[in-house]
């Protein structure tokens, strides 16, 4: 597969390095020849020296036969641009980076296709978004929505009080009456794909498939107290917290909201732009401030100012004055499998969501999406079972899947069942499938 | 008349060549609008023409010299502009009272000047029917001539919309120097253009003004007590919430409910900002409805009616309707800067007197032709305040000031109380000269109030039944100096006054 990805901004940097070491052949091309050098001498891949905005670079980075050309430069209109022309010149499938909201919206003067990209990915907004739903669920370590929100993959800490520690996943599945599926449990930052005779114990974090109306009774039982989220801090007007500030308004929930940012001219464009915020001018680490400004009573606390250093400080202080959930974003996703470690609740990254957004429409055939999970080394496939699969008409637990794979939920026609032993799989069902990253390619070949 | 900034050296920063001869035209058109008058003198067959004739003639000579002398010489700057529409109106103030003097209607130049400027900044204060400090007796409203009459209620028509934006409309005069005169005489900004052009805006303005007038000249012609003069000069006077009646007994005189109701009506229209008008009728009626100085007005009038007539029944024995009659005609009156009468408001009980003592610190929307402060300075300035409050529970909050959807820039805040503080400093100053005539507390601190807010009637001596010809000579040319201050907003005419202004 043919890929020119232009723009060897951080996000292009990550999304070249990713797709390279996934065997991809891929171009990539900037006017910056300082850090293209520094990614070609990393990764297996060529890099072109040039505008993104110029014809002849882009044919001398090869968008005339690229099976997709991904515009990742940090500045919407040249990516636009640079997708239009890709297109024109003959590149299959193009997908841009847009920032500003306003050219995807429903009354665009202009469309996306009319301008020749196929997909617009909005790292920042998709970041913003996963943060939406960690606050929301706020006991949660993941939220991921799944096949249009009929289910949801949570990630969820097992507390000393919670009244299923010590048990085994098939005496749970028995006694409780509603249905979930322990996809995942991360014990010490090992990863565990788990069977039905593995015990859940405290200090676990259970990675989950279920419905989203059985979450609370999950949350309960994990030995959570479901307390309502009432004051949300956001240190940082970056780009994903403004993203962050937006959709908290826009929920109409009764949360008080406050921002703080230490520059003077965009904290007043931001205060400007919402009117449901307050937003204060200072350091976020700033104790007196935080203080003053009810810290204590706060119920989350995000950092996203563009400093990660700054971002793990400020929440492992305002998890010391008392929040009870924080959450910070990460630049260097390497970082993000430390996160739990060092006591941050949840933690966000903008380069992987922009991979994961990528991922669902790079990888082709009957792979739907994969999804990359914080703090675990795991994958969550969508795929579809094929018409030769071994596993095929029979019941779940009678087939042996490849090692450090499972099930997770089974979607036919609109109705989506949570998978237990009993499940029996039918040619042409989407299945959710959970797997170490060992063993992705296997678990394809299995089900086709 | 189209140059480029780039061709023309820049040797000074006041073009007095251009002032003169801008001027020039300005003066010219004076004498145009003296004309007007000479039709309604030989329909009543009466000798005033003659004083109009000779008023419009030197009018139009002086203004012919000055214009053929100078030309159009370059665009108006800056500076030129404030210069330009303070000596404009005082300009148009001394020729508009030439007919009062030349005819002997009023025996002083002093008394003529102070109802001509009365009558342009629209204040409605009269020196009719009273007898001066010097001892000489003024005619009656109801003997003057019926000419005379009428140019008193045309100067409250000219003043009320401006002079300069009606030149600005007719003559294609103006480079893009225009716009300095525009927003220096009106208190609309650049900002409030509803069309590219300024000529255009300026156009649309007096548009919507002369059809409200039309609609309120016909609404109070229908009426039997009313003849068609009576209607006319009462259309023009509601329309530029000026004041001036054509009779002793102001509107209370014609007894009428509907003519009350009517002129309540078209006072609180005159109160909007006529750029709503205009955007009304372009179909944007959710930025209309949404407008917050027009919902702060709505609602203000609606409590200050609410408030004076509940008082007037509770406190001053008024049956239901008459305390609503009454209570709105003043409450409008008093707010929107008219000053009619209809009922003597100095007899009221102490409640319902000083609540509509309070609407003598209002004035109604900014684009409308009221004087005073103006709703949206109050509005910005108690959100101010609210937002200081705020201020202290959370010291390092932004809080920017809305208004609406509109942000209020911390300099335009800062502008609006300088304005404010300003305003208050000059009605204390006014009031301090006033008494040093010898003038009481209450009709001192109210002749001050009312010429600067450009209302009319205030209270004591200067009360809805009483006028303001006792003042002596001085104490007259300072209160048609304040008059004029009010009228173009303190700083077009008080940055003369400053030493900057003249530096190179």
């Amino acid at each position: 597969m043919k890929i020119t990805i232009i723009g060897a901004g951080e996000i292009g940097q990550y999304l070249a390095g990713m797709l390279a070491t996934e065997k991809k052949d891929v171009t990539l091309l900037d006017r910056d020849a300082e850090s293209l050098n520094n990614v070609s001498s990393r990764y297996d891949l060529l890099t072109v020296c040039g505008s993104a905005t110029s014809p002849k670079s882009l044919l001398k980075a090869g968008v005339r036969d690229a099976d997709l050309v991904i515009a990742a430069t940090d500045v919407d209109e040249v990516n636009i641009l640079a997708s239009m022309m890709s297109k024109r010149l003959g590149a299959k499938k193009t997908i841009a980076r847009v920032r500003n909201p306003e050219y995807t919206e429903s009354d665009a003067p202009v469309t996306p296709s009319e301008l020749g990209i196929d997909i617009i990915i909005q790292p920042e907004m998709s970041t913003a978004n996963e943060v939406l739903q960690l606050v929301k669920r706020a006991d949660a370590t993941d939220v991921i929505e799944l096949a249009n929100g009929q289910i949801q993959l949570i990630g969820l800490k097992i507390e000393k009080d919670s009244e299923i520690s010590g048990e085994t996943l098939d005496s749970m599945s028995s006694e409780l009456e509603f249905n979930f599926r322990v996809v995942a449990i991360l014990r010490g930052g090992r990863t565990i794909i788990p069977s039905g005779t593995d015990k859940v114990v405290k200090n676990d974090t259970i990675f989950v498939i279920i419905k989203p109306e059985n979450v609370d009774k999950l949350v309960r039982i994990s030995g959570h107290h479901n307390r309502e989220i009432k004051n949300v801090m956001i240190a940082g007007g970056s780009p994903v917290g403004e993203n962050v500030m937006k959709l908290m308004s826009r929920e109409k929930r009764d949360w008080q909201i406050k921002l703080i940012d230490s520059d003077p001219e965009r904290s007043y464009r931001l205060a400007s732009e919402n009117k449901n915020v307050l937003v204060l001018q200072g350091e976020p680490d700033d104790v007196n401030l935080l203080a003053s400004e009810g810290i204590m009573d706060t119920d989350v606390f995000i950092s996203v100012t563009d400093d990660e250093e700054s971002n793990i400080v400020n929440c492992l202080m305002a998890k010391h004055l008392g929040v009870r959930k924080t959450i910070a974003l990460l630049s260097k996703s390497s970082l993000i499998p430390l996160s739990q470690t060092i006591g941050l609740d949840a933690a966000v990254n903008t380069k992987l969501s922009a991979s994961n957004e990528i991922h669902r429409h790079v990888l082709q055939g009957k792979v739907y999406s994969v999804t990359g999970l914080h703090g675990i080394s795991a994958e969550l496939l969508e795929l579809e079972v094929g018409t030769h699969c071994r596993a095929a008409n029979k019941p779940l637990y009678k087939s042996t899947l490849p090692f450090g794979s499972i099930v997770g939920a089974i979607i036919n026609e609109n109705e989506v069942e949570i998978a237990t032993g009993k499940s029996v799989l039918q040619s042409g069902d989407r299945i959710m499938v959970f797997s170490v990253p060992q063993s992705v390619e296997k678990v394809s070949g299995y089900f086709q | 008349m189209i140059s480029s900034p780039l061709k023309r050296p820049y040797t000074s920063v006041i073009n007095w060549g251009t002032i003169l001869g801008v001027l020039g035209a300005f003066t010219f058109f004076i004498g145009l609008a003296l004309l007007l008058p000479i039709v309604i003198a030989f329909i009543y067959d009466e000798d005033a023409w003659k004083g109009f004739a000779i008023s419009a003639g030197i009018a139009m000579f002086a203004g012919g010299v000055l214009y053929s002398a100078f030309g159009q010489k370059g665009e108006v700057q800056l500076r030129d502009g404030f210069i330009l529409v303070t000596v404009t109106w005082i300009f148009l103030s001394s020729f508009g009272a030439l007919p009062y003097y030349l005819e002997g209607t009023l025996p002083t130049y002093t008394d003529a000047f102070f109802e001509t400027i009365s009558g342009l900044t629209t204040t409605g204060a009269t020196i009719l029917g009273g007898t001066t400090f010097e001892g000489i007796q003024n005619p009656d409203i109801d003997q003057m001539p019926k000419s005379i009459l009428f140019w008193r209620s045309l100067t409250h028509w000219l003043g009320g919309m401006g002079f300069i934006v009606l030149s600005i409309a007719i003559l294609p005069l103006l480079g893009t120097g225009g716009m300095q005169l525009f927003s220096a005489e009106s208190s609309l900004s650049g900002s409030d253009k509803i069309t590219p052009r300024f000529q255009e805006t300026a156009k649309y303005l007096w548009f919507f003004y002369l059809g409200l007038t039309v609609l309120h000249y016909f609404t109070l012609w229908v009426h039997p007590s009313m003849d068609w003069f009576d209607a006319l000069n009462h259309a023009f006077s509601t329309l530029a919430t000026g004041g001036f009646s054509t009779h002793n007994d102001s509107v209370g005189g014609f007894g009428s409910v509907y003519i009350d109701v009517v002129i309540t009506l078209f006072m609180f229209l005159a109160g909007v900002n006529f750029v709503l008008y205009f955007r009304l009728i372009r179909g944007e009626h959710k930025m209309v409805f949404n407008n917050p100085e027009l919902k702060f007005y709505t609602l203000f009038t609606l409590l200050f009616i609410a408030l004076i007539s509940a008082t007037l029944w509770l406190q001053s024995g008024y049956n239901i309707g008459d305390a609503l009659r009454y209570g709105s005609f003043q409450t409008l009156a008093i707010l929107t800067t008219t000053g009619y009468g209809t009922d003597d408001y100095m007899l009221w009980a102490p409640l319902p007197l000083v609540l509509l003592a309070v609407l003598f610190f209002t004035g109604a929307c900014t684009g409308s032709t009221s004087g005073g402060i103006k709703m949206v300075r109050w509005l910005i300035i108690v959100r101010d305040i609210f937002l200081e409050l705020k201020q202290r529970v959370h010291p390092n909050a932004v809080l920017p000031l809305r208004i609406g959807e509109l942000i209020i820039k911390p300099a335009q805040v800062r502008t609006i109380l300088a304005f404010l503080l300003f305003y208050i400093f000059i009605f204390l100053a006014g009031s301090a000269v006033m008494a040093m005539f010898g003038f009481d507390l209450v009709s001192s601190f109210g002749a001050s109030i009312a010429c600067l807010g450009n209302i009319g009637p205030a209270f004591g001596a200067f009360g809805p039944v009483e006028n303001y010809a006792e003042v002596p000579v001085v104490g007259k040319w300072i209160l048609s100096f304040m008059m004029l201050l009010g009228r173009l907003e303190l700083f077009t005419v008080l940055i003369l006054f400053t030493r900057v202004f003249w530096k190179k």
